[in-house]
């Protein structure tokens, strides 16, 4: 079957319809009981996917997210887009000069609140492989990827619990909201190179090609490329209808760049998000643009991807809970402590240091996004996956209370 | 060198002015501008010329200065040969310099912005107040609108007050002071789970937050007669004022100094200032406020 049929258009159109009016309704709904939007999300796909729906009447599940055929087909086409949009918008938000300007506390904060959770998390899966599921020849690779899923941030997450607790203007908030955007930058680089290095394992030429070609890409980006948006957005925002124009450009310059970086054996997702910073750091991109590409992806693309999530595994048959307590306690506690720790070196006090460190404990939807992309690729079983959501869950509604409390 | 004085001294009163000469053809609109400002602020004037000193040169000083009215009673000229910006900065300190005085261009070319240009090496780097002049004349400058940064930093309530001070000086009419609102990730977060009103409520309140911020700040300073206004722009720290202030035709951009010293890095990944300094939008006043 090389095209959708009538019926398949039908089930495509409708179960997208129908998921994105169920998604924003659970959102809603979670919201009431300050649950984060993608938990409502997820949940709506739990609901329906293989874990309740798909066991009570596995044919109707299937006919709202299909398994097999064109629809299928096309269904992971526009969750595969809605990754790359929403790694595009992730680069957006990073702000090197917000990162660069903060000082030694952000400085330590950023680097510890990176490394510390990253070695530890390898070190959790190279000295204690039976704990995880992986084939004995990609180790290093399953190891790589631990430590980053251990290091990443969510720095959406993070700045609404800033915002909510009025600390953005803080020191305290400064430094969280400039080690976010350092974890976010290095941990997508690192994921990209790790993705990339599935199946060349132990070959010095590719790995050192891969390494090369992530930092000639993004040397370009975001000096050459850069430049170049910045020079012709005004242009864009006079000459095209608005604010049309600029979202177009927008987009097509993310996946240009996810399809450059895809067919140079980089992962899409690197160029999408290195294509977001050099786009998002235009002094001419008005926020009223900035805030209509991110209310287009988050909310029509961001949702059928996260429901898309509950479609994948089964939640309660892969549940395990030794796992779950595994991923969840060594993300919290070298999270919490890496980023602590730099707080304090800088020149925080105790408490302060520990509200650094909880408030980069938000995973959110970016430690989502990290694990759905592992499994897609055949990294990390559905066990794990289910492990990395919970525990990005959890994280993110933890924090705030927890962030609070050591600063009150 | 004892810069343990230094370090104390306040912001303002500007006490010494200095002016670089270049004997360029901006030389003497420039000295004029040093010269009103010395007269208004009651303050002393330092000349200062890289290069080596001969009798030509002194000869053609002269001439500028009697242009302008003044003997040498009234002024101190400073000879010295050298690396023009680490000479310039270092005479600065020697001196006790208040306020530095210097021409410059609005805009340089791509390769001079990144190599950096004598003017806006000194402004990356001085430890005094540096005022750059784009377009000087013999006349003095009519300081009318100032614009300056109202940005949350422990040195912005010193050059709020210095900027005051200077309006009051040249008698300007309006001072406007300036907040960028800028937050990461604040657009993504509302976009993912804030009802209009919620989202309307949000801006409000960080708009909110920085005018009492301000207005504790304005409270302090002797405002006199000038007519003291509040505004939020959107943006980028650094271009949004930057382009605020062209749009609105003021005569002088007043900003902190840079809080480290600035290099090469920061050109490729834009400081605030860089901004600025890429594309002056009007005469500015950088404030070294030294604490």
């Amino acid at each position: 079957m090389n095209k959708l049929g009538h019926s398949d258009i039908i089930i495509l159109l409708a179960s997208i319809g129908g998921l994105l009016i169920l998604a924003r309704i659970f959102a809603e709904l979670g919201k009431k009981i300050k649950m984060p939007i993608v938990m409502g999300e997820i949940l709506l796909g739990i609901i329906l996917g293989p874990t309740i729906l798909g066991a009570v009447s596995p044919e109707f599940s299937s006919w709202i997210f299909p398994k097999a055929g064109a629809s299928k087909i096309a269904m992971d086409g526009i969750t595969n887009l809605a990754v790359v949009m929403l790694l595009f918008v992730a680069g957006m938000e990073v702000q090197l000069q917000v990162m660069l300007k903060q000082g030694k506390t952000a400085v330590y904060t950023s680097i510890t609140s990176m490394i510390i959770p990253f070695v530890l998390g390898f070190a959790a899966v190279w000295f204690l492989p039976n704990f995880f599921t992986f084939t004995p020849d990609r180790k290093l690779v399953y190891a790589l990827f631990f430590g980053i899923a251990m290091a990443v941030s969510a720095l959406p997450v993070i700045t609404r619990i800033l915002m909510d607790l009025n600390l953005f203007k803080t020191k305290v908030g400064m430094i969280v909201i400039a080690a976010a955007i350092f974890d976010d930058l290095t941990g997508w680089i690192l994921f990209s190179f790790v993705l990339s290095l599935m199946g060349q394992e132990g070959e010095i030429t590719s790995i050192g090609f891969t390494v090369g070609m992530i930092f000639g890409f993004g040397l370009f980006m975001l000096i050459i490329g850069r430049y170049i948006i910045n020079s012709t957005l005004p242009w864009i925002q006079r000459k095209l209808s608005w604010p049309g124009g600029v979202l177009s450009i927008a987009l097509g310059l993310c996946f240009l760049g996810a399809a450059f970086t895809e067919y140079i054996g980089l992962h899409a997702i690197l160029g999408a998000f290195i294509v977001g910073i050099a786009f998002g750091d235009s002094v001419h991109l008005q926020e009223r643009e900035r805030e209509i590409i991110y209310q287009f992806v988050t909310n029509v693309f961001a949702p059928l991807f996260f429901v898309s999530i509950g479609f994948k595994v089964n939640f309660i048959e892969n549940f395990d809970l030794p796992l779950v307590l595994l991923v969840f306690f060594l993300a919290v506690g070298c999270k919490v402590f890496g980023a602590a720790l730099g707080g304090y070196m800088g020149g925080l006090t105790k408490r302060e240091s520990l509200a650094v460190g909880f408030g980069l404990n938000a995973r959110g939807a970016m430690e989502i996004i990290l694990g759905t992309l592992a499994l897609n690729a055949g990294l990390i079983d559905s066990k794990m996956f289910v492990a990395l959501v919970v525990m990005a869950l959890i994280t993110s509604m933890m924090s705030g209370p927890l962030v609070k409390r050591f600063i009150d | 060198m004892d810069l343990s004085k230094l370090k104390k001294r306040p912001a303002y009163p500007f006490e010494t002015i200095a002016v670089a000469v270049s004997f360029s053809p901006r030389c003497l609109p420039v000295l004029a501008q040093a010269k009103y400002l010395s007269d208004v602020l009651n303050a002393s004037l330092l000349l200062i010329h890289i290069g080596e000193k001969s009798s030509e040169k002194e000869r053609q000083l002269d001439d500028l200065m009697s242009k302008l009215g003044m003997d040498d009673s009234h002024y101190r000229v400073i000879w010295m040969e050298g690396e023009p910006v680490e000479t310039i900065l270092k005479l600065c300190k020697l001196n006790m310099v208040d306020l530095l005085v210097l021409g410059a261009l609005e805009k340089e070319n791509v390769l001079k912005f990144y190599l950096g240009s004598i003017a806006r090496n000194i402004s990356r780097r001085a430890k005094c107040s540096v005022l750059l002049l784009t377009n000087p004349t013999e006349q003095p400058i009519r300081y009318r609108k100032i614009v300056v940064n109202g940005v949350e930093n422990p040195k912005t309530v010193h050059t709020i007050s210095t900027a005051f001070y200077f309006a009051k000086h040249v008698k300007a009419k309006d001072v406007t002071i300036v907040n960028e609102v800028n937050v990461p990730g604040l657009a993504m977060a509302i976009a993912d789970d804030s009802t209009a009103p919620e989202a309307k409520e949000i801006k409000k309140h960080f708009n909110e937050e920085v005018e009492e911020h301000i207005q504790s700040i304005v409270k302090q300073c002797d405002t006199a007669d000038i007519n003291v206004m509040n505004k939020s722009v959107k943006g980028k720290p650094g271009y949004a004022i930057s382009k605020y202030a062209k749009d609105r035709k003021a005569d002088v951009l007043v900003i902190n100094s840079p809080d480290t010293n600035l290099n090469l890095l920061d050109r490729i990944f834009t400081h605030d200032i860089e901004y600025i300094l890429a594309h002056l939008p009007c005469n500015l006043l950088i404030v070294h406020s030294r604490v």
